[in-house]
């Protein structure tokens, strides 16, 4: 693959990935907030792919395929089961900061990320991470999604927001950290993810809701 | 100022100045159709301006020279924007003015003048349009500057014709993550500024609803005409910078016959074929409320900020 | 032989779980948990003597690795799980009866809980800051059925609390471990996350993204160890949870997470000298010393008062790593050992006193001396261990930290630490006199229940108090490795 390809298509997997971040913030339907979080699952595959092509690494083009299976497919699954169960609360109605302000605390945040990656890009300059800076942004607003956020569901996808960005920190910097760890990063997420869901579906059967507001029984 | 500058400026007055009632005839038909409505032809708007033009105009009682002169500022300030921008060559026929920051203060201007008129005649339907339609320009105008910046962060220059340029010589510019969130970003600034749905909705009168067209309400006859046709042409003035700026493609670089008739021809088809996409996408659209409205200028503000963003810390290749 | 011994505190409970997998909860079963544990605590001494007399270990391919600081670490995890496992079959017996647990349920319990010990090894026993990382995270995982095993109101939100807020913090700490393994293969190409090569090789790491990484690691790893500011989850988690669950997250799985913010500084240290790190954990042990104070003067609920003394000796921990040196480490290397008995006590002596009042509020809680008094004596034995007086060990490792750090020059951290400290004994004391002195109430309830105490969960009681005070008294054979684990963290040997 040329330079000038390998560049090109690394910046639009990272587009991609701050677009679907950025829509994740904006939209209220949580349909489309989990269409949304697949698609960036995918960005991401596609961003450890290109840097599997780029490196010619044959383990980090399997890491890619796994990734694939997992946040464009599995996680939204679970996040769609999870949905259909709960029968009539599909929006997030009230979120703590409204949308539009949330939106300018995003470009806040974009700041901010692009000013944490400096000492990053400085260590060793190139294509890749230079993009850490994406990363960084996504991981910034997944938890500002899971800050402000009331619904469950859309906690859960911030969380996984913030995973994607992680991981997308975590291949743009090194190509990884050893398969063992990476094969328990991705079961760990994947049952938390598990767990998150079976609550949400006890937090209905209790509060007959899964608005976050009915959590106040314990407080001082 | 050279020679291919001064064609292309004349070849756009002409274009625009003529055609874009013809963009906005067709627009409206193709939405007729779609509505499965026969539609009113695509001369209509041209037989309405000439109908408006031909009888006097009216001014309302207690406004001041502010109402009298502000289409004139209008249609003045969207000619300048007609004449110098890249649309048909990538020349302009006064550089200086083909600037980024230039040519959005001019729309910009046009824009505040028309809010002034409305404030001026007093009545409460000015006054709430051009409220407004300062709520909505606060998050447009900077969004315009910032999206349109992006694209000039790695000419070097904030000349219009500079960005088109570079963007011929460089096609593969078009697909990186800069172009395509500012080019979504100006989509929906586009959208909000020329006061199409989902932001606001050209072909009604509701009270509880309209913006651009309560501003205007007290005009008649030469003046509305005047006002009707600014808006045609700022519309085409709008989609065409749009369609440039990221598929400048067929654009007239040497002053030969053939390159500026293609240049024309491009220009033209790439400005209805927008134009015929926004009107279809209208079909498919509701009103947004109104507060509303803000949150989706914000998050287009967002989006342009990324596409600077990404301009400055993503590696460019080469 | 090392192999089995250090794969034993894994396997033994994995198999545990499994038992109680296949089996259920019955009579025979009943005691596995605490076998396994006992166990585990065996195999962590005997590594112990091995490592004090030898070199670390790794096995399995470099993946595991055994030195002072984890040997002793198995150690707390040992001791601690052997008490809370012991007094398990009796609460979860009580808890059937009472209709508020099926078999079933029981069984989950402890296969969970065994799950919960091997993860808890494994994050000690890490050869490198992934695969601690990804047992830590195990652990959130498999505790937050145990926390909500109520299926109340309360213990679903505390159980969505726990793991929202602690996978939060915890995915922080993963994205400092992949910058911690971004700087590290800049320099040294092939240390990967290895404790050992990391800390050899730390002086040479980039300092500007090393100092992310720490923030990032130290504030992650510090939302599981309930310091400030993501430590919402604990009082919720630690209220809601049963007993003996509350007992081995407040007496071993902090500290497991602690346990990572001490190697994390090692490496800080080295890589960007020791203020960096000190000022962190300085302003982060003081906003929890202060939270907890605020949060214990008017405190209603007892278990929740508990879980805020933890969030205090997480913050005491926080201060004493941050003074660092031979001194400091040491004590806070037994304050660990010593919070984590003593704290567990109570919370096992709560679940009783729960079962027995049915009541977490101390305002219904009266006379408990009158009715229980090997309970009462317990419990209030407990918490004058917690305050640190005599002679109990909590009373000498507070008395190291405080003086390593005046003579580090924290004197202004310490003095304010110290204020804060005695306000929250003071509070401690009041709320707990009012539970355990004064008259029987002949109200209503006083009748109903007043079962005699087990006597295998109350000689658990008395054996860790037993143990607490000892400890105070003399470190005895765990002098050696104490002495070790503080030259290996305090990095002067």
């Amino acid at each position: 693959m040329s330079h000038d390809l390998y560049v090109q298509l690394l910046d639009l997997a990272c587009g991609v990935l701050l677009l679907t971040a950025v829509l994740v913030l904006w939209r209220r339907e949580l349909a489309v907030i989990i269409r949304v979080f697949a698609l960036q699952g995918l960005a991401l595959a596609a961003l450890v792919a290109v840097l599997a092509a780029h490196e010619g690494s044959i383990e980090l083009g399997a890491v890619a395929v796994g990734i694939l299976v997992l946040r464009a497919g599995v996680l939204p699954a679970l996040l769609r089961r999870a949905l259909a169960a709960a029968g009539e609360e599909r929006r997030e109605t009230r979120p703590l900061v409204n949308v539009a302000s949330s939106l300018l605390a995003a470009a806040v945040l974009t700041l901010l990320g692009y000013a944490v990656s400096q000492p990053l890009v400085a260590l060793a300059p190139s294509p890749a991470t230079q993009a850490v800076a994406v990363g960084m942004t996504v991981v910034l607003i997944g938890f500002f999604v899971l800050v402000t956020r009331r619904r469950a569901l859309s906690q859960l996808v911030g969380f996984l927001l913030m995973d994607n960005g992680i991981t997308a920190v975590g291949f743009l910097t090194t190509s990884g950290v050893g398969l063992v760890v990476e094969l328990g990063v991705s079961l760990d997420v994947l049952l938390a993810v598990l767990v998150l869901q079976i609550l949400t579906t006890r937090m209905r059967a209790t509060f007959g809701d899964t608005d976050l507001d009915e959590l106040r029984e314990l407080h001082d | 100022m050279n020679a291919l500058g001064v064609i292309g400026g004349v070849l756009q007055f002409v274009l625009v100045v003529a055609g874009s009632p013809f963009l906005v005839g067709v627009m409206r038909q193709v939405r007729a159709r779609l509505e499965g409505r026969a539609g009113a032809g695509i001369g209509q708007p041209w037989r309405d301006l000439r109908k408006l033009l031909r009888k006097e105009s009216i001014t309302p009682r207690g406004t001041s020279e502010v109402f009298r002169i502000a289409p004139l500022v209008l249609v003045a300030t969207t000619v300048v924007v007609a004449i110098v921008a890249p649309f048909v060559t990538t020349a302009s026929a006064v550089d200086s003015v083909a600037d980024l920051f230039a040519v959005v203060a001019l729309l910009a201007l046009g824009t505040v003048a028309l809010a002034l008129a409305g404030l001026d005649t007093g009545t409460a339907f000015g006054g709430m349009g051009a409220s407004r339609e300062m709520t909505i320009i606060a998050l447009v105008e900077p969004t315009l500057l910032v999206s349109i910046f992006a694209l000039s962060v790695r000419v070097g220059s904030t000349n219009l014709g500079a960005i088109v340029t570079s963007t011929l010589q460089d096609p593969a510019r078009v697909i990186s993550p800069v172009s395509l969130l500012a080019a979504v970003a100006l989509v929906v600034v586009i959208i909000a500024e020329t006061g199409r749905l989902p932001v606001d909705n050209p072909s009604t009168h509701l009270e509880l609803t309209m913006v651009h067209e309560a501003m205007i309400l007290e005009y008649a006859g030469r003046d509305l005409g005047l006002v009707e046709w600014a808006s045609a042409m700022r519309l085409t003035a709008f989609l065409g910078l749009l369609a440039n700026l990221f598929v400048p493609w067929g654009i007239a670089t040497a002053a030969t016959p053939v390159a500026l008739l293609a240049g024309v021809a491009a220009f033209v088809i790439k400005v209805v074929l927008l134009g015929v996409l926004l009107s279809a996408g209208e079909v498919f659209l509701a009103k947004l409320r109104l507060f509303r409205v803000p949150e989706l200028l914000a998050g287009s503000f967002l989006l342009s900020l990324l596409a600077v963003t990404a301009s400055f810390f993503l590696a460019q290749p080469h | 032989m090392t192999h089995l011994l250090l794969l034993a505190p894994v396997v033994v409970p994995a198999l545990g779980a499994v038992i109680y997998a296949l089996a259920g909860w019955r009579r025979a079963t009943a005691w596995v948990s605490a076998a396994s544990a006992a166990l585990v605590l065996a195999t962590a001494i005997a590594t112990s003597a091995a490592v004090v007399n030898d070199d670390p270990h790794t096995v399995l391919a470099g993946l595991l690795r055994v030195d002072a600081l984890s040997a002793f670490m198995l150690v707390v995890i040992g001791a601690i799980a052997f008490l809370a496992t012991a007094a398990t079959p009796d609460h979860l017996r009580t808890e059937i009866i009472a209709g508020r647990a099926s078999s079933r349920t029981a069984a989950r319990h402890c296969l969970l809980v065994q799950l919960f010990l091997a993860a808890m090894a494994l994050a000690v026993l890490a050869a490198n800051l992934g695969m601690l990382w990804v047992a830590v995270e195990a652990t959130t995982i498999v505790t937050a059925f145990l926390v909500g095993q109520r299926r109340t109101r309360p213990a679903v939100e505390a159980a969505w609390k726990y793991v929202v807020i602690c996978s939060a913090g915890i995915a922080l700490a993963l994205l400092g471990t992949f910058l911690l393994n971004y700087a590290s293969q800049h320099t040294a190409p092939g240390a990967g996350l290895n404790w050992a090569e990391l800390a050899a090789s730390a002086h040479t790491l980039d300092p500007g993204v090393t100092r992310i990484a720490v923030v990032l690691l130290i504030v992650g790893f510090g939302t599981k160890a309930g310091l400030a500011p993501l430590h919402a989850w604990l009082p919720d988690a630690h209220s809601q949870a049963p007993a003996p669950v509350s007992a081995l997250m407040s007496g071993v799985l902090l500290s497991v997470a602690f346990y990572a913010i001490l190697r994390v500084k090692v490496i800080a240290d080295a890589a960007l000298g020791t203020g960096f790190a000190r000022t962190l954990l300085v302003v982060i042990a003081l906003a929890s010393l202060a939270l907890s104070a605020s949060l214990l003067l008017a405190q209603r609920d007892y278990k929740r008062m508990l879980a805020y003394s933890s969030i205090e000796h997480m913050g005491l921990l926080a201060l004493g790593a941050a003074v660092g040196g031979r001194l400091a480490i040491a004590a806070v290397l037994l304050h660990i050992l010593g919070h984590g008995l003593a704290k567990s006590v109570l919370f096992l002596g709560s679940g009783h006193i729960l079962q027995i009042t049915g009541t977490s509020r101390i305002d219904q809680v009266r006379g408990l001396a009158a009715r229980q008094p090997v309970l009462a004596g317990c419990f209030g034995l407990g918490v004058l261990a917690l305050i640190g007086l005599p002679p109990f060990s909590l009373f000498a490792s507070e008395l190291g930290i405080a003086r390593a750090g005046f003579t580090a020059g924290l004197g202004w951290a310490m003095a304010a630490a110290l204020v804060l400290v005695l306000v929250i004994a003071a509070a401690l004391v009041t709320h707990t006199s009012r539970m355990v002195l004064g008259a029987a109430p002949d109200g209503p309830g006083a009748a109903t229940a007043s079962p005699r105490m087990n006597v295998i969960a109350g000689a658990a009681l008395v054996v860790g108090l037993l143990a607490c005070a000892a400890i105070g008294v003399t470190t005895g054979p765990l002098h050696p490795l104490l002495s070790l684990a503080a030259d290996l963290l305090a990095g002067t040997p």
